[in-house]
């Protein structure tokens, strides 16, 4: 029996793995260094619900770009009102863009809890009704990868156009860090890097619980072959909708978390290459593993920091070269490569393939 | 630019020329997906590289131009040969591997695009360049009211050539036949002695041909730039969804998609008409999924 497949073995590394990364604020204390780890959470964050949404609904979405800047632009926004008070309610860009008065649309972000609150239930409102709608007209495949990377470039241009009330392409800079009540949010504190890392846990251990659920038989059945689950009566577009929507909420939640580390957004939230890229992570690192996806992110993001200074000219062209290699050879990212070693492993031991085969069934490389 | 006050500001020879600016961006969108068209329609497969494409067909214009001193008139079918030969290159080494893996294409060719640009950029610098046209082309028509720049007319003139060569190649040629019937059953037209890896080969050179052709279009009205080919990739697939993936889809729906465009345009402003008329896409594929002329062939 492949040990990859056993589902204690797989809850025993995902704990390994948090408990590694909860021990890394003890041995870093450069708080500079810390905050970038703490954005690598969020990079991977976004790679489990790419894993989520790709690698177990099968639904390739290339704009995971959406409810994250939507998220993260809720959360600026909301921020930045609590830098200012009854004496000067506006912020300075406005002023800039010769605005009077402050829009409707950031009134709501005067209460720090509403505006937060926001920040989540839009981005996976648009999920839902975007979701809803692509996926009760059965568009599915590459041409649903293709509606959202044109929602993506439309909500790109859409905020660089309405510059009063989102500082165009300068993106909006809350001055302060994050206030919750009393507590004041330092980005470079270890507290922060926890918070990131626990929030990843709890959506990593929801997602891996949700894919062992009946929920998530269902929709990786979807994936397999739609039209034979919708001809048993289940409701397939529910099941799409329902786990791209998930996805958008876990994106929504990567994209405050985000803005609360960096202090910072702009409309390249919503390129189409970091978008792209985070497909690259899940790609990479194994869509159909939870946690490889975000070991992928982690290494992308971690090489494009520490290589991409010695190579900077040529990362993008090693990166993509790379990427060519992992989609002609190993469909399934380095996991697939760990899955097939750790089956030879077992096999050796105990000469008996047919546990394998049977496991097989679940899991098929590209479709 | 306000939309409340459009009515006041009504001019029916300027609303006119915006209707005539449409027909010229509809033949920008249209030949930016012409060669997607061929190859989404035939082989099934998503080429994201597209944009890539269409950047070293302007990049070949520029090349030969500046340091061969071509003249741009041959440049044109100069970039449709060069990278041709790089579609062909391509499919050869990579894409034929994926043709069972639709997503596997996209992604694979999303690679490619990320090497084709850094590529570049290693070569050419990331500073613009520009073709240069003979000063005929860069001055403007006016016919009373109406103005409209003398190389968009070219643009528009070579795009209609461009489909009626299509059209004629599809459905007047021996070749067109056999692409014809590997669309619609690859295993049937196996049997009847049709080499269809050779036809994929083949369309998807033709495809990366026309790629070129409108890079060294593009080139012209705009600047080149190794980053150039991501603005028209997303346009361009807009086009094939909408039109269906075939030729005649793709003509009618670049056809209303740049008028509407303009007309949006005119209203509002750019970058917002681009907004209004990606929502309304999607609503339209709401109601048909399959696009405007889907092919009745068995699915894939």
């Amino acid at each position: 029996m492949n040990i990859y497949y056993n589902v204690k073995a797989q809850w025993a590394a995902y704990g390994a793995i948090f408990l590694l990364l909860a021990v890394v604020p003890m041995i870093v204390s450069d708080s500079f260094l810390l905050n970038q780890f703490a954005t690598y959470g969020v990079f991977g964050m976004l790679a489990l619900s790419l894993s989520l949404c790709w690698g177990f609904g099968g639904i390739l979405n290339l704009g995971q770009g959406i409810p994250f800047g939507l998220g993260a632009y809720g959360m600026a926004m909301t921020m930045q009102m609590q830098t200012q008070d009854a004496s000067n309610p506006m912020p300075p860009f406005m002023l800039n863009n010769s605005l009077d008065h402050l829009p409707m649309l950031w009134e709501p972000f005067r209460s720090t809890t509403f505006g937060i609150i926001l920040a989540l239930v839009v981005p996976t409102l648009f999920c839902l009704l975007f979701g809803g709608l692509m996926f009760r007209a059965r568009v599915s495949g590459p041409f649903f990868a293709i509606m959202t990377l044109a929602m993506l470039s439309a909500w790109g241009t859409l905020i660089l156009d309405v510059q009063p009330y989102t500082n165009g392409a300068n993106g909006i800079t809350p001055p302060a860090p994050l206030k919750l009540g009393e507590l004041i949010v330092d980005p470079y504190s270890p507290e922060a890097y926890w918070s990131v890392l626990a929030l990843l846990f709890v959506a990593t251990v929801g997602a891996k619980l949700m894919t062992q659920s009946r929920f998530g038989l269902v929709v990786q059945a979807v994936r397999g072959d739609a039209e034979r689950v919708r001809f048993l009566g289940y409701n397939v577009a529910g099941y799409e909708t329902t786990v791209y929507t998930i996805a958008g909420f876990i994106a929504a939640v990567a994209g405050c978390c985000w803005v609360v580390l960096t202090q910072y957004v702009s409309p390249s939230q919503f390129d189409t290459t970091f978008s792209l890229s985070m497909v690259i992570w899940a790609g990479i690192g194994g869509r159909l593993s939870l946690i490889w996806s975000i070991i992928g992110a982690f290494l992308i993001q971690g090489a494009q920091s520490y290589l991409g200074d010695t190579f900077l000219s040529t990362w993008l062209l090693v990166l993509g070269g790379f990427f060519i290699l992992v989609v002609r050879f190993l469909p399934k990212g380095i996991a697939g490569l760990v899955e097939t070693i750790l089956g030879r492993l077992s096999t050796r031991q105990k000469r008996n393939g047919a546990d394998v085969a049977a496991h097989r069934l679940l899991s098929q490389p590209g479709e | 630019m306000a939309v409340g006050s459009f009515f006041g500001s009504f001019d029916l020879s300027s609303f006119i020329n915006a209707l005539i600016l449409g027909i010229s961006i509809a033949s920008i969108w249209l030949i930016a997906a012409l060669g997607l068209t061929i190859i989404y329609g035939t082989a099934g497969v998503i080429n994201m590289a597209h944009g890539e494409f269409i950047m070293l067909g302007a990049y070949s214009s520029y090349m030969l131009q500046s340091y061969f001193g071509l003249p741009f008139f041959l440049c044109v079918p100069a970039a449709f040969v060069i990278v041709g030969a790089i579609g062909l290159v391509l499919e050869r080494g990579l894409i034929r591997y994926l043709y069972k893996r639709p997503l596997d294409t996209l992604l694979a060719t999303f690679g490619v695009s990320l090497v084709l640009m850094q590529g570049v950029r290693l070569i050419f610098g990331s500073d613009p360049k520009y073709i240069a046209v003979p000063p005929m082309f860069t001055s403007n028509f006016q016919f009373g009211f109406v103005n409209i720049s003398a190389f968009r007319v070219i643009v528009l003139a070579i795009t209609i050539a461009l489909v009626v060569a299509l059209w004629a190649l599809f459905y007047r040629t021996r070749f067109g036949v056999q692409v014809r019937a590997v669309m619609q059953d690859k295993e049937m037209a196996a049997s009847f002695g049709i080499n269809s890896d050779r036809i994929y080969m083949l369309t998807f050179a033709v495809g990366a041909g026309l790629a070129g052709i409108a890079g060294s279009l593009f080139g012209v009205l705009n600047i080149v730039l190794p980053t150039m080919g991501a603005g028209y990739v997303v346009q361009a697939f807009l086009v094939v969804v909408v039109g269906g993936g075939t030729l005649a889809g793709s003509v009618v729906a670049g056809g209303a998609t740049g008028e509407l465009q303009s007309i949006f345009a005119y209203f509002t402003n750019d970058t917002f008409a681009r907004f209004v008329l990606y929502v309304l896409i999607v609503v339209f594929l709401r109601i048909r999924p399959q696009g405007l002329f889907a092919p009745s062939a068995k699915r894939r």
